[in-house]
């Protein structure tokens, strides 16, 4: 099936999946089948910032006293997030957007995605001001080992389904010889591959983040590199949000709310979701220890840290319904909650009582006994 | 101290047992009985602190966003109607 940018067919969308439907022509939200895409979006939107915002300058003269270990740690978390958020900034919308049925969802995505580009556009704010040249930093992303391992990973869900998708709106359903290769494409297929491609990102959101938001925030508990903590602070915000969106969209499917087919496939693939999820864990792990290979940093080791990814996975893992595998029951590093609440993200002055300060700041409510005292 | 029934009382985990004295939310009056409970956001978007409801019901204050089930609540942001059960994960 042919991807059309507007379908000329007159569609119900409150009738349609959120994925290989019909596809989607006016983008109008005064029906929604799932209304909790818009609100993400308005919360998302009320989060708007902008890297320049926060004065990143000090930063420089805590860097140059860090130790060699210290700079290592913080540079290479750095690497990683840049990574990390080049895929988000783009696979959402190439992966999901050809997909999908429902304007909220589609406008959730875009959204999405836009949000990710800021996270990119900060680590450079970031790293312009640390080093005279950035670009070595930049460079060393591709060819990192440490770092292609797990690009590997987080990208290969979303090069299947991609691939898939082009064969299927090309040529449509059948077997076919691409390259010496052969695909096999039918709906039910393509189906599985968006239910494992959803849940690897899921888990990108829910943990992949969190071991370079620990480190960075355990400086700035010492009262380190905190323009960029502040930074951290805003994407860890907006991560928070998305990993929302990608547990409904994994529990609208597993409680058969949406796609009748997605619920039996989340049945049947639930172990390799599992699996996903874990080997996300371990990957975490395993990024703890090349972290703080030439040292430790003060307040956190790799014990502590794994410890961590092992918690929230727990948390996580049971907000879709994959059970709490780790022993780690007791959070292993509480004042990481402190960064994460969203009433201490600050950013200006005037912004400090509530984050999200854009919504419902006037009220346009006015009765007829709000002219009772005029007088002409 | 004494007990108000007007108030509504709470219950978390079956043993830890308190009055609810108007705090802005659960979350907080929790925090107070120094109940273990995880948090992230504060505001009801990360799900963070979403804690199962084994009695009872709340009001939210809030607009939830994360996602719940049928017999979870997120305690950043709702008050309890009437006296609660809960369980944290």
């Amino acid at each position: 099936m042919k991807y059309t940018t507007f379908n000329q067919q007159a569609v119900d969308t409150m009738n349609e999946p959120m994925f290989f439907g019909k596809p989607v022509n006016v983008a109008r939200y005064d029906q929604q089948r799932h209304p909790i895409f818009e609100k993400l979006i308005e919360k998302q939107i009320s989060f708007f910032w902008r890297p320049e915002e926060v004065d990143v300058s000090k930063d420089r003269v805590d860097f140059l006293k860090l130790t060699d270990a210290e700079k290592h740690i913080f540079t290479s978390n750095l690497k990683y997030q840049t990574l990390l958020d080049s895929v988000q900034g783009r696979s959402p919308n190439i992966a999901f957007l050809p997909i999908i049925s429902l304007p909220e969802l589609e406008t959730w995505v875009e959204t999405w995605s836009f949000f990710e580009t800021i996270h990119s556009r900060s680590y450079t704010h970031i790293l312009r001001n640390l080093f005279p040249n950035p670009s070595e930093v930049f460079d060393d992303i591709v060819v990192n080992n440490e770092i292609k391992k797990r690009a590997t990973d987080i990208s290969k869900y979303y090069d299947d389904l991609i691939f898939y998708t082009q064969i299927y709106q090309t040529k449509g359903e059948g077997v076919f010889e691409i390259d010496g290769h052969t695909y096999t494409v039918n709906m039910r297929e393509l189906k599985k591959k968006l239910y494992l491609c959803m849940n690897s990102v899921n888990a990108l959101e829910a943990i992949r983040f969190y071991v370079s938001f620990a480190c960075t925030f355990a400086f700035a508990e010492r009262e380190l590199m905190e323009g960029n903590s502040k930074i951290i602070r805003l994407i860890a915000r907006d991560e928070n949000i998305h990993l929302t969106s990608t547990q409904h969209i994994l529990n609208l499917w597993t409680k058969g709310k949406d796609d009748p087919e997605m619920a039996e496939i989340a049945k049947e693939l639930e172990q390799e979701a599992k699996d996903i999820f874990m080997l996300a864990v371990e990957q975490e792990k395993e990024w703890a220890t090349y972290l703080f290979k030439d040292g430790s940093m003060l307040g956190l080791n790799e014990e502590i840290l794994s410890q961590y990814v092992e918690y929230i996975a727990n948390q996580r893992m049971a907000a879709i319904g994959l059970g709490q595998p780790y022993a780690t029951s007791s959070n292993p590093l509480p004042w990481m909650n402190n960064y994460l609440s969203s009433d201490n993200v600050q950013v200006a002055p005037q912004e400090t009582e509530i984050s999200s300060y854009l919504v419902g700041q006037i009220d346009s409510e006015v009765g007829a006994d709000d002219f009772e005292e005029f007088e002409l | 101290m004494i007990v108000d029934s007007k108030q509504p009382q709470v219950c978390v985990n079956k043993d830890a047992r308190f009055t609810f004295e108007g705090e802005d939310n659960l979350l907080i009056a929790m925090e107070k009985q120094n109940i273990d409970v995880h948090y992230h956001c504060r505001e009801g978007f990360c799900g963070a602190c979403r804690t199962k409801i084994c009695k009872g019901k709340v009001e939210y204050v809030i607009d939830p966003l994360a996602f719940i089930d049928d017999d979870e609540v997120l305690v950043c942001c709702c008050i309890p109607v009437g006296d609660v059960e809960l369980q944290t994960y």
